[in-house]
C-alpha cells in the first residue's frame, strides 16, 4: 500500500505539485492522467524515491520511502521511465538482466534462474527474438518494451511506469495493457501507469488518480472519473462520454 | 551471448597473460644496453633501473585504463579519461607545487599534493559540466580542456619563477618512467592494487550507472555513494600514477574502448581485461619510447598521443551523431 501524504514540490520558483495525499490500495491497475506539466511524472518519481519531497511524505507499506534501503526499496518498486537512456550498447538482454540487480551481490553471476526470470519477461512483452539487438538496431517502440521486460523482471508487488507505451504501435499497446492488468489481477500487483488515451485507460484501467494544477481532481473508479465535468477540467476539451468510449472536442 | 563472452573472457585473460608475459620478457632484454639472459640477472643496470621501470609502466598502464573505463561510466561518456577530463593535469599542479616546495625527496608529499589538486579538478568538473543529473559532452570535454590550459599556464608560470626546478617539473607535464625506482613501485602498487579491486568489486553498480542515476537508483544502486566512492578511489590512483611518472595521456581513452568493441560493454569484463590490456599496451609504448631512437628517448605520452588522439578524434566523429 502507498500511502501520500501532504506531498508538495517545486521546480525553482514553478510549484509543480502542492499538498497532495491520497492512498493506493495493494493490487489496483491505476491510470495516472492529466494534461502535460500537470506533475505526473514529479509525482511518479516522488513515490519511487528518485525525488525528495519539499514537504510531506509518501509511505510504502507504513514506512518513508526515503528510510528505505535502496535495495530493499528496488524489490518493492520498479520504475520505467518515459525516456530511456540509452548511451552505450548493452544488449536488450543485458538490458533487461539488470532487473536482477536487486537480488544480487557484489561480484555475484547471475543465476540459472535469474536467466529463466529474464527469459520469461521478455517472451511475456514480446522481445526474446531482440535479445541480441543494441538499443541502436531497434525502434523506440521496441526498445520501451525491453524497458517493460526489464521492470517486470524486478519482480516487484508495485509498478510505476510512466507512458511506458506511448512508442509503442496500437497493437502493442493492447499487448502490454493485457499483460499488466492480467499481472495486476493475477499476481495482486499495484500497477500505476500515466496514459494519455482516455478510452484506453478506460477500457483496461480500474481506477483513476487525476491530476491537474499539481493537486488531485479524483481518485476513485475509472468508470465514475471520467465525466464531461473532470475532463473539461483536466484537459480543457469537451468530452461526450457514450457507449462507445468517450469522443472529444475543443470546448 | 552472455555465456559465450564470459567464456570468451577467461580466453582474452589467458592470451593476454601470455602476451603480457612475452612482452615483459622482451623488454627486459632490449634497450639502450641488450642483455643476454645470464647477464640480465647479474646486471644492476637491470635490477636497479630497467626492472622497476617496467613494473611501473605495468602499474600505471592498468591503473590509468580501469580509471578510464570508470569515468566512462561515471560520466556516461564514452570520451572521458583521466588525461581527457584534466584530471592528470590537475594533480600534476600538485606536484609541481610540491617539488618547488622542495618536497620531492619525500614521495609521499608529492603524492598528496597530486591528490588534492586532483580531487579540486574532479569536483570542479562534475559541478561544471552537469546540467541537472546529465553530463553533455561539449560542456564536459570544454571543462577538461579548460582546466588543462589552466594548469599549463599556472605550471608555465611556476617554471619560469623557478628556472632551477624547470626540469623537474617538465619531466611531470611530459610524462615519463626515466627515472622510475623501486619506491615508487612500492608506492604506487598498494595503491593501484586496492584501487582496481574497488573497482572490479563495483563492477555491476558501474554498468547499471550507464544506464542513468534515476534508473540505477531504481534497480538499487547506491547512486551517490558508488559515484563518490568511484571518483575518489580513481582520482587517487590517477594522482599516485601521475607522482611517479607525470601526465600520459589517452591511455584510458584507448583501452577500455578496444575492449568494448570484443566483448562488449559489460564493466565487469571490461574492468579485469582493462588491467592485462592498460598493462601491456603501456609497457610497450614505454619500451618503443627507449629503444627506437636509441640513445635518445622519446616521452612515453607522446606515444601514447600518436594512438590516442586519432582515436578521440574518430570517437567525436562518431558522437556527432548524437548532438
Amino acid at each position: 500500500m502507498i500511502e501520500v501524504k501532504n506531498l508538495s514540490y517545486r521546480y525553482a520558483e514553478k510549484q509543480i505539485l502542492s499538498h497532495v495525499s491520497f492512498v493506493v490500495e495493494e493490487g489496483g491497475f491505476y491510470a495516472v492522467m492529466g494534461a502535460n506539466g500537470c506533475g505526473k511524472t514529479t509525482l511518479l518519481k516522488m513515490l519511487a524515491g528518485l525525488l525528495t519531497p519539499k514537504e510531506g511524505e509518501v509511505l510504502v507499506d507504513g514506512e518513508n520511502v526515503s528510510r528505505y534501503n535502496v535495495r530493499a526499496l528496488a524489490r518493492k518498486m520498479a520504475f520505467v521511465r518515459q525516456h530511456p537512456q540509452t548511451d552505450f550498447e548493452f544488449s536488450a538482454f543485458e538490458t533487461v538482466l539488470m532487473g536482477r540487480n536487486p537480488y544480487q551481490r557484489h561480484l555475484q553471476n547471475e543465476s540459472e534462474e535469474d536467466w529463466n526470470i529474464v527469459e520469461q519477461c521478455m517472451r511475456q512483452t514480446n522481445t526474446w527474438h531482440l535479445r541480441y539487438s543494441r538499443p541502436s538496431e531497434i525502434s523506440g517502440g521496441e526498445l520501451q518494451r525491453v524497458m517493460m521486460a526489464r521492470a517486470l523482471a524486478q519482480q516487484t508487488p508495485i509498478m510505476l511506469l510512466d507512458e511506458p507505451i506511448s512508442n509503442l504501435d496500437i497493437s502493442h499497446q493492447f499487448e502490454i495493457l493485457d499483460l499488466l492488468r492480467a499481472i495486476s489481477r493475477e499476481e495482486r500487483k499495484t500497477v500505476l501507469i500515466v496514459l494519455h488515451d482516455l478510452n484506453m485507460a478506460m477500457q483496461y484501467c480500474e481506477k483513476l488518480l487525476l491530476l491537474h494544477g499539481g493537486q488531485v481532481l479524483y481518485k476513485g473508479p475509472i468508470g465514475d472519473g471520467l465525466t464531461q465535468q473532470n475532463i473539461a477540467t483536466a484537459f480543457g476539451v469537451k468530452a461526450s462520454v457514450g457507449e462507445c468510449g468517450i469522443s472529444l472536442s475543443k470546448l | 551471448m552472455n555465456v559465450g563472452k564470459t567464456k570468451g573472457v577467461w580466453v582474452w585473460c589467458v592470451v593476454l597473460s601470455i602476451l603480457l608475459a612475452m612482452a615483459l620478457l622482451v623488454s627486459m632484454r632490449v634497450g639502450a644496453v641488450n642483455f643476454a639472459w645470464e647477464e640480465l640477472w647479474e646486471s644492476p643496470i637491470f635490477w636497479q633501473l630497467r626492472f622497476p621501470r617496467i613494473v611501473l609502466s605495468v602499474l600505471v598502464g592498468a591503473a590509468l585504463s580501469v580509471c578510464g573505463a570508470a569515468y566512462q561510466s561515471i560520466f556516461r561518456n564514452p570520451l572521458t579519461d583521466p588525461y581527457v577530463l584534466g584530471i592528470s593535469s590537475g594533480a600534476s599542479l600538485g606536484a609541481a607545487i610540491a617539488i618547488l616546495l622542495g618536497w620531492q625527496s619525500h614521495l609521499l608529499g608529492v603524492g598528496t599534493c597530486a591528490l588534492l589538486t586532483g580531487i579540486l579538478t574532479i569536483v570542479a568538473i562534475y559541478r561544471i559540466a552537469s546540467i541537472g543529473n546529465r553530463m553533455h559532452t561539449t560542456t564536459l570535454l570544454l571543462t577538461g580542456v579548460c582546466i588543462t590550459f589552466l594548469v599549463s599556464a599556472v605550471i608555465s608560470m611556476l617554471m619560469v619563477l623557478n628556472q632551477d626546478k624547470m626540469d623537474s617539473i617538465i619531466f611531470w607535464t611530459m610524462g615519463s618512467f626515466a627515472t622510475a625506482t623501486w619506491s615508487d613501485v612500492a608506492i604506487v602498487s598498494p595503491v593501484v592494487a586496492a584501487g582496481i579491486m574497488v573497482v572490479v568489486y563495483y563492477g555491476r553498480d558501474l554498468n547499471l550507472l550507464l544506464a542513468g542515476s534515476e534508473t540505477a537508483k531504481s534497480l538499487g544502486v547506491e547512486v551517490e555513494k558508488v559515484k563518490r566512492l568511484m571518483l575518489v578511489v580513481t582520482t587517487l590512483m590517477v594522482a599516485f600514477c601521475v607522482s611517479v611518472c607525470g601526465v600520459i595521456g589517452f591511455v584510458g581513452l584507448v583501452v577500455p574502448h578496444c575492449i568494448r568493441l570484443v566483448v562488449g560493454p559489460d564493466n565487469r569484463r571490461v574492468v579485469p581485461l582493462s588491467v592485462l590490456v592498460g598493462g601491456l599496451f603501456l609497457l610497450v609504448c614505454d619500451t618503443l619510447s627507449r629503444t627506437v631512437m636509441v640513445p635518445r628517448e622519446l616521452p612515453v605520452g607522446c606515444l601514447t598521443a600518436l594512438v590516442g588522439a586519432p582515436l578521440f578524434v574518430y570517437l567525436l566523429y562518431k558522437k556527432k551523431r548524437t548532438y
